[in-house]
């Protein structure tokens, strides 16, 4: 079973991810302290174990199906918002509208000076 | 006996599970039979009807969300398997190194700085600051960052969606405004902004765009997973 030895690396690295945290006091995730050791362990190696990629694939492929429940959740907590709606409305519309423009805006002046180069 | 039923079937997290994989299914063979529209993200078809079965059934949300945790720890593996594509990325890292470290922190910060000025200036608590600041990071990381930062897990999960399903429109405008065709930038700005519902829709343009939509997308999770909570403590909203 490939995928069950890949899945074993991923749990492994999460749980040295926890490890991590709770020696440093870091305020980071531990999924991402896991990630960025197993992109550095990947480099190192340079290349993807077989049996890495049979457990990652699909779990990265189920992603949205995992964090369903937690979407699912907007729902119920629609009434403890009241009053609080056209703050949250507002954030995201102009907020995501402002930033689209600043990134576009933004990378296209930095990629074209760096092409001046 | 139909009354006795439900907590027959709650005793297990398998009632939970199966509804999860359920609605799942379904909502993506109804986003395929619609004809993947972009405003339409197949998890907001899975969850509305999720949330109307669970309303119909009578189960609590409470009671759900406790068996579908058999589904939910498996976020955190799926979090480090995130580490494989930015490995494969990593070529085109090396590539656009200069523009792409320049951009991004500037980029990614705005992200989460527009939302929260704005919320802040309309009297938004601190509570709804939390819980909206995650707005542009992909969802694994995004529960990680609203758990350290105090907010509301659920509320983060509706901003993700409507921050996700607007990006893709407001991309489409901005490039036409600023007269950009470069797939690179495209790509890059629909990860950076619109997390993985941006990025499945750079994947529609082409197979470059959603490489750099994957790259905006990781970049932009791990540079506020750094970076954000250590930044709300040194300004201290949370304690606010």
């Amino acid at each position: 079973m490939p995928a069950l030895n890949g899945l074993l690396w991923l749990i492994s690295y999460w749980l040295i991810g926890e490890v991590v945290i709770h020696f440093s006091g870091l305020p980071i995730s531990s999924g991402v302290v896991g990630m960025l050791l197993l992109c550095t362990t990947l480099a190192v190696i340079g290349r993807v174990p077989a049996s890495l990629a049979a457990a990652a694939q699909p779990l990265i492929a189920l992603l949205a199906m995992l964090i369903m429940p937690g979407v699912v959740g907007v729902f119920f907590i629609l009434n403890e918002l009241a009053g609080q709606w056209l703050a949250i409305v507002a954030a995201l519309l102009l907020g995501t509208l402002l930033s689209v423009f600043t990134t576009l805006w933004l990378l296209t002046r930095l990629m074209g000076r760096s092409h001046a180069d | 006996m139909l009354t006795n039923l439900l907590p027959t079937l709650t005793a297990t997290p398998l009632l939970a599970v199966g509804l999860t994989l359920a609605a799942y299914l379904v909502g993506s063979a109804v986003f395929i039979r619609l004809g993947k529209p972009s405003w339409l993200p197949a998890i907001l078809i899975a969850a509305l009807l999720l949330a109307a079965i669970l309303a119909l059934l009578g189960l609590p949300y409470a009671t759900y969300q406790q068996g579908a945790t058999w589904l939910t720890v498996l976020l955190g593996p799926a979090t480090v398997a995130l580490g494989m594509p930015l490995y494969q990325q990593l070529p085109h890292i090396h590539e656009l190194w200069r523009p792409l470290a320049a951009c991004l922190p500037i980029a990614a910060a705005l992200a989460a700085c527009y939302a929260l000025g704005i919320a802040w200036l309309l009297g938004a608590s601190p509570d709804i600051l939390a819980s909206i600041a995650a707005k542009s990071v992909t969802a694994p990381i995004a529960i990680g960052i609203t758990e350290q930062l105090g907010g509301n897990v659920a509320l983060l999960m509706g901003s993700l969606l409507v921050t996700g399903v607007l990006t893709i429109p407001f991309v489409s405008l901005a490039a036409r405004l600023l007269r950009i065709n470069d797939e690179r930038i495209i790509g890059f700005a629909l990860g950076l902004n619109g997390h993985a519902i941006g990025t499945v829709r750079a994947f529609d343009i082409s197979p470059t765009a959603g490489a750099f939509a994957s790259l905006g997308m990781s970049l932009t999770g791990i540079f506020t997973a750094l970076l954000l909570p250590l930044a709300w403590r040194l300004v201290g909203i949370g304690a606010g």
